[in-house]
């Protein structure tokens, strides 16, 4: 496997143009939508099957060093978990982990079985009626193999999304979180970027502003498949159960047999 | 913020009459193995009975599919880990268990009738698999209350193996077949199941605790409860214990149970897809 790429995104750097997300509209040719209220500037409400990138507009009361209403703002993407719940949950081999450490979706393959949808700890992967498959970032898969980054990433003015090897994007992100608490943001945290924490660690990590749960995303995302084993030893049980309970009501009293 | 994965009334009823099909199958060769010669009938309705259950779910599963002609994508591929893809293989392997069991149920020679019985054994796994893996594959997700549940898997067995019996118990009461003592025997066999699955819904629920709610509360609360664990469950199991003697009470005791089965799948899978 070649060396492990990653988008880090510094969420104390977004300016909330939402470059990115038309960036990535307009590479990856994702259609119109009918937008939602959100009560906001943010559009769409969640990740679609035609919104891979999505700014997040939060308003956060008292988060702000001095105790004001922090407008947050944060660039959300599929975080291409280290150990990804879609790639396990898919039955078809439809999604497969690159060379690059990326997960991504092959679209000829994909026979819409959707349980990949139920999987993601992060709702990121979405069914696409038209095409009958599942979609979401591809990391610009075809972009990385060609030498460029991903398209939200290039298009990014503020370098608030960073493309690179995922070792050295840690380290400058450990950096930029010294930085901003000697600023006076004491809250600031990397989200993902431990690839000895939860999923193994995301090749899409964040650093935030806030506590993970401000901007909705969970404190300590967990893999579904995880109790796969318990839940079908006790399944297991029940069978036993069910099965003895048959044998008994069946058994020829006293004969041994048929 | 999670996503839904838009499994509706085909799912509902793939899990439902998977159940049936798992559950009607293994008793079928439960009693076919344990059992008597006169219990035959009851083997016969349960292979016959699994056979075009299983085909209906096969068709429900690969309709339910957004690209229905990559059905076999599922089947070039397997993890062993995986619910999904081990499902879709069991229920090919299954369905040609229940033909080949369905044509051997006809014979009368008896080396056909012992071959039938050692294939059965092995085909009975599959038929527990089937009728328990589809718990599994929704306790395995990233969704709330499904994939709080450890019970799912042994719940929807429990149910798969009562709502199996009362399907094998009503067809032999509509047939006319229910003066022998097969009859009685599938009757307990199904009070077993019933209890099995009360004991694995309470400890589901207590395991759950505030996570069940989706199910115990609200808007799918009154038909948990009245549908399911009332009528579903509770009601037949008392009727149950009448049936032997009255057999229309045994009849309608095996109606509630599968009432209840599809109630438990309704609100298990529709519930947190709003």
């Amino acid at each position: 496997m070649a060396r492990t790429l990653a988008m880090f995104t510094d969420t104390s750097l977004c300016i909330g143009c939402r470059a990115c997300q038309v960036a990535c509209k307009q590479w990856n040719e994702l259609g119109l939508e009918v937008p939602e209220w959100t009560g906001g500037y943010q559009n769409h409400a969640h990740f679609t099957d035609k919104t891979y990138r999505l700014v997040r507009f939060v308003e956060a009361p008292g988060a702000k060093p001095n105790g004001d209403l922090a407008w947050l703002l944060m660039s959300d993407v599929c975080k291409h978990c280290a150990q990804a719940g879609c790639l396990d949950a898919c039955p078809t081999g439809a999604i497969y982990r690159t060379e690059f450490g990326t997960v991504n979706i092959n679209q000829d393959v994909c026979n819409g079985c959707r349980y990949c949808v139920a999987s993601c700890p992060f709702g990121v992967v979405s069914f696409n009626e038209q095409t009958g498959t599942a979609k979401k970032c591809t990391f610009c898969n075809d972009r990385i193999h060609n030498g460029l980054g991903p398209a939200c990433a290039k298009a990014c003015p503020t370098d608030s999304i960073q493309f690179g090897f995922r070792d050295e994007l840690v380290a400058k992100a450990n950096k930029r979180v010294e930085t901003l608490k000697g600023m006076g943001f004491k809250d600031a945290q990397l989200y993902g970027a431990d690839s000895g924490g939860f999923l193994g660690g995301l090749n899409a990590f964040f650093l935030l502003l806030a506590k993970p749960a401000t901007y909705n995303l969970p404190d300590n995302p967990k893999l579904p498949q995880r109790n796969v084993v318990v839940d079908s030893l006790l399944s297991i049980g029940s069978a036993v159960l069910v099965g003895l309970g048959a044998m008994l009501a069946f058994r020829e009293r006293g004969k041994g047999g048929r | 913020m999670l996503k839904a994965p838009g499994w509706e009334m085909s799912i509902v009823w793939y899990f439902f009459l998977g159940g049936i099909a798992g559950g009607a199958y293994f008793t079928a060769a439960i009693a076919d193995n344990f059992g008597s010669l006169r219990d035959r009938s009851v083997a016969r309705v349960g292979y016959l009975l699994s056979l075009p259950l299983v085909a209906i779910c096969g068709v429900l599963l690969i309709a339910d599919l957004g690209v229905p002609a990559r059905f076999m994508n599922m089947i070039l591929h397997f993890k062993f880990w995986d619910p999904m893809s081990i499902g879709a293989w069991a229920v090919g392997v299954f369905g040609g268990f229940t033909f080949v069991s369905s044509v051997l149920s006809f014979t009368s020679s008896d080396s056909l009738a012992s071959l039938r019985r050692k294939i059965s054994l092995v085909g009975m796994l599959f038929g527990f698999f089937l009728a328990g893996y589809t718990g599994v594959l929704l306790s395995n997700s990233a969704m709330p209350f499904w994939g709080d549940s450890r019970l799912m898997g042994a719940l929807f067995l429990a149910s798969g193996a009562s709502t199996g019996m009362a399907a094998v118990a009503l067809i032999m009461f509509l047939s006319g077949g229910s003066a022998g003592e097969g009859w009685h025997k599938i009757e307990v066999a199904d009070r077993f199941s019933m209890i099995v699955e009360v004991i694995v819904l309470g400890v589901f629920l207590a395991l759950l605790g505030s996570a069940a709610r989706p199910i115990t509360s609200g808007h799918f609360g009154p038909l948990f409860w009245g549908g399911l664990v009332g009528a579903g469950l509770i009601l037949p199991l008392v009727l149950n214990f009448f049936g032997g003697r009255v057999r229309a009470l045994g009849a309608v005791s095996a109606a509630l149970v599968l009432m209840g089965g599809f109630i438990l799948r309704y609100v298990v899978v529709m519930s947190i897809q709003g």
